[in-house]
């Protein structure tokens, strides 16, 4: 189970950002309010780090873009948006994942099959 | 505060992360993690495993941001620093060039053993009798000679570590590298 858990960990790390950028799709969202939208799609981060390192690497490469708004009630929050490279990424990254897991599920999906019958 | 920000603080105030920057960590983090348990939501459904290691955490995101100068290269890999190496050589250079000189004095040795040291007047010994300090016959030859082989060594391994073929066997890692 350890090493399941270890390997579920290694297939978001690749991932994760890509995961990110999706969500920036429905709108702006502050670094909480992604969390939610991606434990909405069922993919909870625990246990797999913070997205916090991660969309500081985004902000860096230029991939994401920035700005002070207002929450619901609370502090001002740090609003972050795709931006048109982040867009470029996403696809290309989406093309990639695709094309990785088709090749890996034409391997496994064998291995599938007999374990059902 | 919250705790785990206050940590996170602390570190960035170590890694010298620009005020503004830290401030504006803090203020998100503190405001998401106040959102979370609001909403009954822990601290770790929302940093994951960092919930447990805020400094890590810290360290982490303020590097991922470029705000972390670059640490120098790690010694990790066992390649020397250029410096060491540097006085290396020099030091391996010294001791060959002694132990030349004292390799090729065969003739000025033989001065020395003609006259050697002896104390003027021999402290007593713990008996009473004095005792002589004998000539140990030091073989300059062969001492200069193993340390022309030992800097002759040192040179040649400086050398080695110098050219540019061990620097591709030892890559120097930069921060960030996997």
């Amino acid at each position: 189970m350890a090493v399941g858990e270890s390997r579920h960990t290694q297939f978001l790390r690749g991932v994760l950002d890509l995961c990110l950028l999706a969500v920036m799709e429905d709108g702006p969202a502050y670094g909480y309010e992604m969390t939610k939208r991606l434990r909405d799609r069922g993919l909870a981060i625990v246990g797999e780090g913070s997205i916090y390192p991660l969309l500081g690497r985004l902000e860096r490469e230029g991939l994401v873009e920035t700005y002070r708004g207002a929450s619901n009630g609370g502090p001002p929050r740090k609003y972050y948006r795709a931006s048109a490279e982040g867009r470029r990424a996403l696809t290309a990254g989406v093309s990639e994942w695709r094309a990785a897991r088709d090749a890996v599920d034409a391997v496994l999906g064998l291995v599938e099959t007999e374990a059902a019958a | 505060m919250n705790e785990f920000v206050e940590e996170c603080r602390r570190e960035w105030r170590r890694l010298r992360v620009p005020d503004p920057i830290a401030n504006e960590m803090a203020a998100d983090l503190q405001a998401d993690l106040d959102e979370a348990a609001s909403e009954g939501v822990s601290a770790e459904a929302v940093l994951g495993t960092a919930a447990f290691d805020a400094r890590s955490f810290a360290a982490s995101w303020a590097a991922e941001r470029g705000f972390v100068e670059p640490q120098p290269p790690s010694r990790v890999d066992g390649s020397p620093r250029r410096s060491h190496l540097l006085a290396g050589f020099a030091v391996s250079v010294v001791v060959a060039i002694v132990g030349l000189a004292l390799a090729s004095v065969r003739t000025g040795v033989s001065v020395v053993q003609a006259k050697p040291f002896r104390f003027a007047s021999p402290p007593a010994a713990p008996g009473g009798k004095p005792f002589a300090i004998h000539d140990a016959g030091v073989a300059f030859p062969e001492i200069g000679l193993i340390l022309l082989l030992v800097g002759i060594a040192g040179v040649v391994l400086s050398l080695v570590y110098w050219s540019p073929w061990v620097v591709r066997i030892h890559p120097r890692r930069r921060p960030g590298d996997r």
